[in-house]
């Protein structure tokens, strides 16, 4: 395939549709400003949108939620593994090697 | 550099490490996917630099193969990025003691795993100048993991075993960042809500499902609070 010089346009394109967001409120600094509650409940933003990335890219297999795969397997492998142990490799270990495993 | 800087640099580092393990099969990933896109070398990595965003540039690796309109690939990159409003909302007052460079760079290399690692510090210390060194320097770390990761997955194209699954290793490092923010009970609620809520709307078109679960979570989370508020205040 192919592409021609529109193509880094497009880049350029996408690139701005990432930089302005992440970079909107952080530039803006004093000038603008969320409102108390709403600077309260963004403390959830990570939890909710790490859960909201991570659970379908465990509990989906080909788009269809199944609850005996490898994958889910691992991910509770590699949770018992944050929860019993503090070293940091251990769950990317045990992880990888129980998706291994149940294959 | 001033010594409390470099303090906070050292800090960032150390509490970053892990999930800058988990870029790297991601960036690989991503690495491979641009090129079997038709992208040449310099290309992908022309986009992984000016994009630099794992989710817009996936997300619109298919419009651009099949020849989509600028505004459809426009639009789907600021729906995936409708996030980082919210993440550089609360970062603004932590990060407002740098220069407007310094903040510029600072939106650039915002990411969901730095941000999730050191929102809570960042939002708790009292020095501006500490708190500038423990984002930019797990900032500047990932952004040089990812990079250098995937330039390895387009020049390794075609020689990785996609049986192999290394991309797993991604979720892995979002768990691990999940699991110490699960034993706070409201925390706890927003992300069963926004991690159930993904799933059961994955039909929605332009990854919408996961804006939707995400701010349901949020929701959910700050409405567990008030409750909990308002049993103890009884």
């Amino acid at each position: 395939m192919n592409y021609d010089a529109s193509l880094w346009l497009t880049f350029i394109l996408i690139g701005l549709a990432t930089l302005l967001p992440r970079a909107s409120f952080i530039v803006l600094g004093q000038r603008a400003s969320l409102p108390e509650a709403v600077q309260k409940a963004l403390r959830y933003a990570p939890a909710a949108a790490l859960a909201a990335i991570v659970v379908p890219d465990v509990v989906l297999v080909n788009g269809a939620p199944e609850l005996f795969n490898p994958k889910l397997g691992a991910a509770i492998a590699a949770v018992l593994a944050v929860t019993l142990s503090r070293n940091p490799w251990l769950p990317f270990v045990a992880g990888m090697a129980v998706l291994w495993g149940l294959r | 550099m001033s010594p409390s800087f470099k303090a906070g640099a050292r800090e960032g580092f150390r509490v970053c490490l892990p999930v800058s393990v988990g870029l790297v099969p991601w960036a690989l990933v991503t690495g491979l996917a641009m090129v079997s896109a038709g992208f040449t070398p310099v290309q992908a990595m022309g986009m992984s630099f000016i994009v630099f965003g794992a989710t817009a540039q996936l997300g619109t690796l298919p419009l651009i193969a099949i020849g989509a309109p600028w505004w459809l690939i426009l639009a789907t990159a600021l729906v995936v990025n409708l996030r980082f409003l919210i993440f550089s909302a609360a970062l603004a007052g932590p990060l407002a003691g740098g220069t407007l460079l310094q903040r510029w760079l600072c939106g650039y290399l915002l990411t969901d795993g730095v941000f999730a690692t050191c929102l809570e510090r960042l939002r708790s210390d009292a020095d501006p100048v500490w708190r500038l060194g423990y984002y930019l320097a797990p900032s500047l770390w990932c952004a040089l993991v990812w990079q250098s990761s995937t330039l390895t997955g387009v020049l390794a194209a075609g020689a990785i075993p996609r049986g192999w699954s290394l991309e797993f290793m991604a979720s892995i490092a979002l768990l691990v960042l999940l699991v110490p923010m699960a034993r706070v009970r409201p925390m706890l609620v927003a992300m069963l809500t926004g991690g159930v809520l993904s799933v059961l709307l994955r039909g929605l078109p332009l990854r919408l499902g996961v804006m939707a679960a995400i701010v349901a979570g949020i929701a959910a989370g700050f409405a567990t609070e008030h409750l909990q508020k308002k049993a103890e205040a009884r």
